[in-house]
């Protein structure tokens, strides 16, 4: 192959390569720019991933939906539709298994088990997980522990932005304080 | 030079064995061969050295600086990935040697990983590993052949094979279909090195890791029915022994052929393995599906082996009879005999594996290779020592089985060694 050839191809590679942690940038912020926030009540614990360094887990307060429908399989879709209840916190209003017109915020769940005794569908949601600076990932576990035991209720919860079914976790958020200010502030 | 040759022929010459001119001839003939030597080593240090630079930033990456700002970390995220596309267009057009190709080539491959990983960090996207490794390999996978990488094609492979562990063994109990895809992609590349390059050190690095690979991910490919992934890798090692015997591969150096030396082994392994009375029970308690993906499996590897048989049969590639070519038809039947009847089963498994040790005795006696016959002895020991966990053998009888072969270890040893100094004294 000539070299000219091997160039041209070379350029298309790495416009690809270019193009996809783009377009996923450019994704993420169109929905924090112009989606809605939600606030989703929270428990990080903290784990590592080889690549992308520490991240706390996140278990969201809500995770389950009283539903008729028994039919679900682990890890099958379902739409999560959203409002927000009196105190600002994220609750669900519908789930479903396909689109439904709702003119409803929404954002696509992955279905954990189905509990026939208390026909709940529990499901997961899809921004578990929040990056942290590698020193400050355990703190952070500790601080939200310990402000469970001093204050009730749970004050700790994830910021999320969603739009278009699509959603990005913008904070995770202690007393009103980023928790990545209040680990800091701890020290 | 080799500073051994260098001091044999010091040697020489003063002991008068040659004369100087024909030491200089020496000399010279050595470091002709030897040019390209230096830079073979520079290609692997600027490999190793990329990975490591390639690694080291993904690792700085990873601590998730809190205090750069959003902007700062996408512009960190994408100039690693930049500078080494900018490397490689430079290399090509500058048509820089292979070396420049390999190094470069390997930062780029952890720069687009970097760069992945970085925004799904900002974003706190999170996506699980397999997904996020898919990417990235697809993402570099072109770079194998426009930059004729070897280092790029090993990578592909290793990260290939890691894809389909975390997808099939660990995120879930799936089957890394995808993995199917990802293999064939590369073969073209290995193909072409088989045939330009069939002495090259790196074509045998590739017979070693593509079987490798293929043994690894094959068990995530079972879905429920454990029972048949014990056919499945048997039939597989079949397959890997048989495209070993292949002429291309059979003629070269026992060491380069990982084809052979993989199936040999895990045929042997996997025999082993079944030939315990408890794992025949624990089957037979299992449902046997017929109309289950593993039973595709094991009917999609057992036409391939027959037909690489076949086709060895067909050309008159085939000379004499050896076991271990055929042992993956035998196991399959055993297999299934032993549904009714495991005992059956248990004693032709055993009489196979002992078949197997000394037909190997035999090759390695036939060819002059101590390698062989040792190995075929081992296989015999180790038959022996699994039976001593499962029979009620009184101690005299375990004891003098024990005396008995570790006494053949010597005496076929001690025979061959003077057969082939008889030999060599014949030539003489």
């Amino acid at each position: 192959m000539k070299t000219i050839n091997i160039f041209i191809l070379f350029i298309v590679v790495a416009m690809a390569q270019l193009f996809v942690p783009a377009q996923m940038i450019f994704n993420k912020e169109s929905i924090i720019k112009s989606g809605v926030a939600y606030k989703f009540k929270t428990q990080p614990v903290d784990p590592s991933d080889p690549f992308r360094g520490k991240y706390i887990n996140l278990n969201y307060e809500l995770n389950a939906f009283v539903t008729n429908d028994s039919v679900w399989e682990r890890h099958d879709k379902v739409y999560v539709y959203l409002e927000s209840d009196s105190l600002g916190f994220a609750k669900v209003n519908d789930i479903s298994k396909r689109p439904l017109n709702l003119a409803k915020d929404h954002i696509i769940a992955d279905v954990n088990w189905y509990n026939s005794n208390d026909k709940k569908l529990n499901f997961n949601l899809p921004f578990n997980r929040y990056y942290m600076e590698e020193t400050k990932a355990y703190d952070a576990e500790v601080a939200v522990r310990q402000n469970e035991r001093d204050s009730l209720p749970n004050t700790t919860y994830a910021l999320v932005y969603v739009k278009d079914g699509e959603a990005v976790l913008n904070d995770v958020v202690i007393n009103e304080i980023s928790i990545k200010d209040y680990v800091e502030k701890d020290d | 030079m080799n500073s051994k040759i260098q001091t044999d022929i010091e040697e020489l010459v003063a002991q008068r064995v040659i004369s100087v001119d024909v030491a200089s001839d020496i000399e010279r003939y050595y470091s002709s061969k030897k040019s390209d030597a230096p830079n073979r080593l520079f290609t692997v240090f600027a490999v190793l050295g990329s990975t490591l630079v390639g690694l080291g930033i993904i690792l700085i990456l990873a601590h998730n600086w809190d205090d750069f700002s959003r902007s700062i970390k996408t512009i960190f995220a994408f100039a690693p990935l930049v500078i080494g596309q900018l490397i490689i267009g430079f290399s090509i057009l500058k048509k820089k040697s292979a070396t420049w190709l390999e190094g470069s080539g390997v930062f780029l491959f952890f720069a687009v990983g970097a760069s992945m990983a970085l925004v799904s960090q900002i974003y706190n996207i999170p996506g699980n590993f397999s997904s996020y490794l898919l990417t990235w390999i697809l993402l570099c996978l072109p770079l194998v052949y426009l930059l004729k990488s070897n280092a790029l094609a090993i990578l592909h492979i290793a990260f290939t094979t890691s894809y389909a562990c975390s997808f099939g063994y660990f995120d879930g109990n799936d089957t890394p279909w995808f993995y199917l895809l990802l293999l064939v992609l590369v073969l073209p590349y290995y193909y072409q090195l088989l045939k330009q390059k069939k002495e090259h050190n790196i074509t045998s690095v590739f017979n070693w890791l593509v079987p490798l690979s293929v043994i690894i991910v094959l068990g995530a490919f079972v879905e429920r029915s454990a029972t048949l992934g014990f056919l499945m890798y048997v039939i597989l090692f079949g397959l890997l022994y048989n495209i070993g015997k292949l002429p291309y591969f059979d003629n070269q150096k026992l060491r380069r052929n990982g084809y052979l030396i993989l199936g040999s082994l895990g045929t042997v392994c996997m025999l082993l393995i079944t030939s315990f009375e408890w794992l025949w029970n624990d089957i037979l308690r299992d449902n046997f599906l017929f109309n289950s993906q593993e039973f595709y499996v094991v009917l999609v590897l057992l036409i391939l082996t027959l037909g690489v048989l076949g086709y060895t049969y067909f050309k008159k590639w085939i000379e004499g009879f050896n076991l271990f070519q055929y042992v993956f038809i035998l196991f399959t039947i055993i297999f299934f005999i032993g549904w009714s009847n495991s005992f059956t089963s248990l004693v032709l498994i055993n009489l196979l594996i002992l078949a197997l040790g000394v037909i190997a005795i035999k090759i390695g006696a036939d060819k002059f290779h101590f390698g062989v016959l040792n190995y075929g002895l081992l296989i015999i020991t180790a038959l022996i020592v699994c039976r001593f966990f499962d029979t009620d053998m009184s101690f005299v009888v375990r004891g003098l089985l024990f005396v008995s072969v570790g006494v053949g270890f010597f005496l076929t040893n001690y025979i061959m060694l003077k057969k082939q100094k008889l030999n060599s004294n014949n030539k003489k």
